[in-house]
C-alpha cells in the first residue's frame, strides 16, 4: 500500500518538477500549476509516512532509504509553507527535482526493516532525527536559494540579460532569505548534534565517538556557525554567503548519502 | 443600411514628421473637428486620433470609398492653410476587417514606434472620450474601442510585450530592480547635475526612492536640481566621503575623466558591510572606473551596456509580438462576426416586410376583385391562411441565417448579400 503511495509521491515530484521547468523557461511564474502538483504530492507523501509510521513507528525514518524520504517530505513541507510568504516559483524548481531524486534514491537504498532494539527506543531518537532532519531540510533550500542567487549574480555580472533571469527575484530578497533560513537551520542543527550526543551518551556510553557523521556533522555546522557569525559581524554577505552555504550542504548532502557506504557509522540503521 | 469601419491616417511609418505635425490636431480642438467630420454625409461614427506619432479618423461609414475621400479632405483641410504638401501620399486606408486589425494593433502598440510602450492606449481611451463627448460615437465604434481596450489588455497580460524595458534610464531602473527589493530604503547619488541626471532621478523616484544626494561641479546646479526632486545638494569635492551611503550611484557628467576609482569603491565597501551597491555611468564619457564591476556586491553598468541589454529585451519581444498578432487576429475574427449579425436584423426585417407588402397588396387586389363577396370570417381565415404561408416559407430561411451567425466558418455575409440581392431588399 504505502509502496504505491511512494511511488506515486516519486510520481508527483517529477511531474512537478517538469512543470516547472517548462513554465520557468517560458518565463511564466504566476502560474499555481506546478505548485499545486507538488503540493498533491506532498499530501500523498504525507499519507504514506503516516500509514509506514503506524506499521513500524519510527523505525520508519531511522532507516537510511525511509530517512531519504522523511527528509524530502520535511523539504517539501517547508519549501511549501514559505511560498505562502514569498511566492518563490523559481525555487519550486530546485525543490521539486532534489525532492525527486531523493524519493528516488530511497528507491535505489531499499528500505530493508531494521528493527530498533528495544533499548534505543527512548523519546531522544525521534527528537534527534526529527531535528537533525529539520535542520539538514532548511538547508537543503537554503542551497537552492543560494543556487538562484548565483546565477542572478552571475548574469548581472557578465551583463547577460535573458527572460528567465526576470522571473528571479532581486539579489537583496535572495540573499536576505538566504540569511533567514541560515538563522532557522543553525540552532536546529544544533539542536539535532546536542540531542544525538545526549542519545548517543546514554545508549553508547559515550557523548561523542567519533562516527564518521558526528564528524561530518561538526564540520557542517563549524561551517555554518562562522557563516552566522560572519553575516552578523563582519558582512559577509551575496555571493560568498551562497558559495559556503552551498558547500555546507554539501558537507551534510554527501555525507547523508554515501557516508555510510564509504565509512562504517553507527548512523544509518546500525544500532549496535 | 450597411455600415464599414474604415480609417484613414498616417503615422511615423507613412509620413515624416513635418507632415503629421502639419494635419495633427490640438487637444482643444479635437471637439470642434468631429462637429465638422461628421458634417460629411458619408461618415456616421467616427474618432479622431492625434498623437506625435500618429493621426488617424476612425470611422463608421455607410460607403467606403467616399468616406475615404471625404475623410482625407477633411484632413487636408486643415492642413490646406499651413503648407501645401500633397497629403495623398502619406495616408493609408484600411476599410473593414483589416480597420479593424490596425486599430486593435494600435491599441497593443504593436504599431508604435517603440513597440509595447504604454502610454498609446491611454491616448486611445482619452480620444475616444473625447469622440463619446462630441456625440459622434454610435454602436458600433462603442464596440469596437472597448473591444481594442479589451485586446490591449490581453496582449499586455498574455504577452511579455512592454514588460520588457525601452529607454536607457528604464533599463537601468529595471537593472536595479534585478538587485534591490524595494527603493524606498535605498539611498541615490546623482553625480553631475544635468538633463540625463534630472531623468534619471524622475525615473528612480517613481520607484519610491526617498533619498536623493545630487553633486555637481558647479555647486548651484546641484543645488537647483535637488530643489526640483526634493534631493540634497554635496559639494563636489565632498562626495567621495558620502559614497558610504549611496546605494545607486549615477554618474552622468560631461567630464572625460574617471570619478570614481575601484580602490576607492573598495573602502566604501567595507565602510558599508559589503552591502550591495549599484553604479550607472550613464554619461557619454566613462567616470566610473571599470575594475568596479570585479568586486563583489558591486554592478557597474555603462551606458553602452545598457544599451544592449535594451536591445536585448527587444529581441525577446520579437517572438512575444508573434504572439501577440495572434491574439489580435483571434479578435478580429471574433469582431468581424459581431458586425455581420449585426447586418442580418435589418436584412431579416426587410425580408419579412417585403413579403408581408406583397401578401397585403395581393390580398387587397383579391378582396377588390373575384373574392369581394367572402363573408367577415371567411376573410379573417384567409388573412391567417396568407400570414402562416409566408410565415412557413420564411421560417427555414431565417433560421438558418440566425444560426451562421454563431458559427466559426460562417458565410452569413453571403446569404445576407444573397438575399438582399435576390428580393431586391437594397433599394427599399
Amino acid at each position: 500500500m504505502d509502496a504505491l503511495l511512494f511511488a506515486l509521491t516519486a510520481a508527483a515530484y517529477v511531474i512537478a518538477s517538469a512543470i516547472f521547468f517548462v513554465y520557468l523557461f517560458r518565463g511564466d511564474t504566476a502560474s499555481r500549476l506546478p505548485t499545486t502538483v507538488l503540493l498533491f504530492g506532498f499530501v500523498v507523501h504525507t499519507m504514506a509516512l503516516t500509514s509506514r509510521f503506524f506499521q513500524e513507528g519510527f523505525a520508519a525514518v531511522a532507516v537510511m532509504g525511509k530517512a531519504l524520504l522523511f527528509h524530502a517530505w520535511l523539504m517539501v513541507g517547508i519549501y511549501l509553507l514559505m511560498q505562502l510568504k514569498y511566492r518563490l516559483t523559481v525555487l519550486g524548481g530546485i525543490v521539486s527535482p532534489l525532492a525527486f531524486l531523493m524519493t528516488l534514491a530511497a528507491f535505489a537504498v531499499g528500505s530493508g526493516s531494521a528493527e530498533i532494539p528495544p533499548g534505543f527506543r527512548t523519546f531522544w531518537l525521534p527528537l534527534h532525527v526529527t531535528l537533525a532532519f529539520l535542520g539538514n531540510a532548511v538547508f537543503a533550500l537554503a542551497f537552492g536559494v543560494s543556487l538562484i542567487y548565483l546565477l542572478q549574480e552571475r548574469r548581472l555580472k557578465h551583463k547577460r540579460m535573458t527572460a528567465l533571469m526576470k522571473r528571479f527575484p532581486s539579489l537583496e530578497s535572495l540573499d536576505r532569505l538566504n540569511y533567514t533560513l541560515l538563522v532557522w537551520g543553525f540552532p536546529l542543527m544544533t539542536l539535532g548534534i546536542i540531542t544525538g550526543s545526549l542519545w548517543a551518551g546514554i545508549h553508547w556510553g559515550n557523548y561523542w565517538s567519533w562516527d564518521p557523521r558526528q564528524i561530518s556533522s561538526a564540520i557542517a555546522w563549524l561551517l555554518y556557525g562562522a557563516l552566522l557569525h560572519g553575516r552578523i559581524t563582519a558582512g559577509l554577505r551575496g555571493k560568498k554567503a551562497a558559495l559556503l552555504t552551498m558547500f555546507g550542504f554539501c558537507v551534510v548532502l554527501g555525507y547523508f548519502l554515501w557516508g555510510d557506504a564509504i565509512f562504517p557509522t553507527r548512523h544509518g540503521g546500525r544500532f549496535e | 443600411m450597411q455600415n464599414e469601419i474604415v480609417i484613414v491616417g498616417l503615422n511615423h511609418r507613412s509620413a515624416p514628421i513635418e507632415v503629421r505635425e502639419s494635419v495633427a490636431f490640438e487637444n482643444s480642438y479635437v471637439r470642434a473637428a468631429l462637429g465638422r467630420l461628421r458634417n460629411y454625409p458619408s461618415v456616421r461614427e467616427g474618432v479622431i486620433l492625434s498623437t506625435c506619432n500618429r493621426v488617424e479618423v476612425v470611422a463608421a461609414a455607410s460607403d467606403s470609398q467616399s468616406a475615404f475621400n471625404d475623410i482625407t479632405e477633411f484632413l487636408g483641410e486643415k492642413k490646406a492653410h499651413r503648407n501645401s504638401l500633397p497629403l495623398e501620399d502619406h495616408v493609408y486606408t484600411y476599410r473593414g476587417a483589416e480597420a479593424v486589425r490596425h486599430l486593435f494593433r494600435v491599441a497593443a502598440s504593436l504599431d508604435s514606434m517603440v513597440v509595447g510602450e504604454p502610454q498609446i492606449l491611454g491616448q486611445l481611451k482619452q480620444y475616444y472620450d473625447t469622440a463619446q463627448q462630441a456625440g459622434t460615437v454610435g454602436t458600433i465604434l462603442h464596440r469596437l474601442f472597448h473591444r481594442s481596450f479589451s485586446v490591449a489588455k490581453r496582449v499586455r497580460t498574455e504577452t511579455g510585450i512592454g514588460s520588457g524595458a525601452v529607454s536607457v534610464s528604464s533599463v537601468a531602473v529595471d537593472l536595479a530592480k534585478r538587485i534591490f527589493d524595494r527603493f524606498d530604503d535605498k539611498t541615490v547619488m546623482l553625480i553631475g547635475a544635468g538633463k540625463i541626471g534630472d531623468l534619471m532621478a524622475r525615473h528612480l523616484l517613481s520607484q519610491g526612492v526617498r533619498s536623493l544626494m545630487v553633486t555637481n561641479r558647479t555647486f548651484e546646479r546641484a543645488v537647483l536640481l535637488a530643489e526640483k526632486i526634493q534631493g540634497s545638494p554635496i559639494r563636489f569635492e565632498d562626495f567621495p566621503r558620502y559614497l558610504t551611503m549611496a546605494d545607486l550611484v549615477t554618474g552622468c557628467t560631461a567630464a572625460a575623466e574617471v570619478l570614481v576609482e575601484a580602490p576607492t569603491v573598495e573602502k566604501v565597501l567595507r565602510d558599508r558591510k559589503q552591502k550591495a551597491m549599484f553604479f550607472i555611468d550613464i554619461g557619454d564619457r566613462r567616470n566610473f572606473d571599470p575594475k568596479i564591476n570585479d568586486l563583489d556586491n558591486v554592478y557597474l553598468y555603462n551606458i553602452d551596456d545598457l544599451k544592449s541589454v535594451a536591445e536585448d529585451n527587444l529581441q525577446g519581444r520579437s517572438n512575444e509580438a508573434e504572439k501577440a498578432e495572434e491574439i489580435v487576429g483571434n479578435e478580429v475574427e471574433s469582431f468581424v462576426r459581431w458586425m455581420e449579425s449585426l447586418e442580418q436584423v435589418p436584412t431579416i426585417t426587410a425580408l419579412r416586410r417585403r413579403f408581408e407588402e406583397i401578401r397585403r397588396k395581393e390580398i387587397e387586389k383579391s378582396l377588390g376583385g373575384n373574392l369581394k363577396d367572402l363573408s367577415e370570417s371567411q376573410r379573417a381565415a384567409l388573412e391567417d391562411m396568407t400570414a402562416a404561408m409566408i410565415n412557413k416559407l420564411l421560417h427555414a430561411p431565417i433560421s438558418q441565417l440566425k444560426r451562421n451567425s454563431g458559427d466559426e466558418d460562417d458565410d452569413s455575409a453571403l446569404y445576407v448579400a444573397a438575399l438582399k440581392k435576390l428580393f431586391d431588399l437594397e433599394g427599399k
